[in-house]
């Protein structure tokens, strides 16, 4: 009776030791498992991050590259109320019909000519228009 | 889709500060001009609630008219405010750039009444369509 109360008292000290071991044990794995998931994590997220990183469509592109052009704000405003009548003196005073005889300027007059309806609304093409016309056709304004 | 939603968020700030960006530049080219006597009225441009039919794939739900008035200086006649519009329409990277930014409708008012034009502004511009899905 008392040697079974002794192998008892035994195994419980054995059993005691035992799992003081494991929790020891436990304890260690404890920061590789987390460092493990830690890892895991960072994986996931790049791979995520690569996976939903956001296709650009066609109206995205669409838009940005419109998003990308200048606007001069400043020839919208003069072209406004100045184009008109810088219009008119150019059509009148470019105009092919007025080089009949010479060949080559009335070439370069019609080109003129087209360039300058095209951009009857635009003050600032009107005007490189204009210098061109007295270089070219040595036309007095 | 969380990435779908914050990136929509994103362009949504982005689109109101580049829409403000436009009018503010509109305005400060226009003062200037008024004031170094190349236009003889001072132009005002600013957001107005637009043209439900005039719709396009880029429209804004509300405000989506660009509109121009006439303030101090000589009152424009009709062939005045129609010339403004055709000069703003013939230039083909501020038409894009307004259709982009969810404006469908151009109005050009006078300072006197409500008297004005306006147009539609995916009529100028070839836009291509879209897959919406995509």
């Amino acid at each position: 009776m008392k040697m079974n109360d002794t192998l008892i008292q035994d195994s419980i000290k054995v059993a005691g030791k035992a799992i003081t071991k494991v929790t020891e044990a436990n304890d260690n794995t404890n920061w590789w498992m987390w460092l493990a998931i830690v890892e895991l994590g960072v994986i996931a997220y790049l791979i995520l991050k690569e996976k939903l990183k956001s296709k650009v469509t066609a109206k995205q592109q669409f838009k940005s590259e419109s998003l990308k052009q200048d606007i001069d704000f400043n020839n919208i405003i003069n072209s406004s109320f100045n184009s008109i009548k810088l219009y008119d003196e150019l059509k009148v005073k470019c105009h092919p019909d007025r080089f009949p005889t010479d060949r080559e300027k009335n070439i370069i007059a019609e080109n003129l000519f087209q360039e300058i309806s095209k951009n009857k609304t635009n003050v600032k093409r009107l005007l490189e228009l204009k210098e061109e016309a007295i270089q070219k056709l040595n036309i007095n304004f | 889709m969380f990435e779908n939603t914050w990136n929509n968020i994103i362009d949504w700030f982005r689109d109101r500060s580049e829409r403000a960006k436009l009018v503010r530049s509109f305005n400060d080219s226009a003062k200037n001009s008024f004031v170094g006597g190349i236009a003889p009225t001072l132009l005002k441009a600013s957001i107005s609630k637009g043209e439900s039919s005039y719709k396009h794939q880029f429209s804004n739900w509300l405000n989506s008219g660009y509109r121009i008035q006439a303030f101090t200086g000589r009152v424009l006649t009709k062939n005045e405010l129609i010339h403004i519009g055709t000069v703003i329409l013939d230039d083909s990277v501020l038409v894009r750039r307004l259709i982009v930014l969810g404006f469908d409708t151009l109005e050009i008012h006078g300072d006197a009444g409500t008297y004005g034009c306006r147009w539609q502004l995916k009529d100028y511009i070839p836009l291509p369509k879209f897959n919406e899905n995509e």
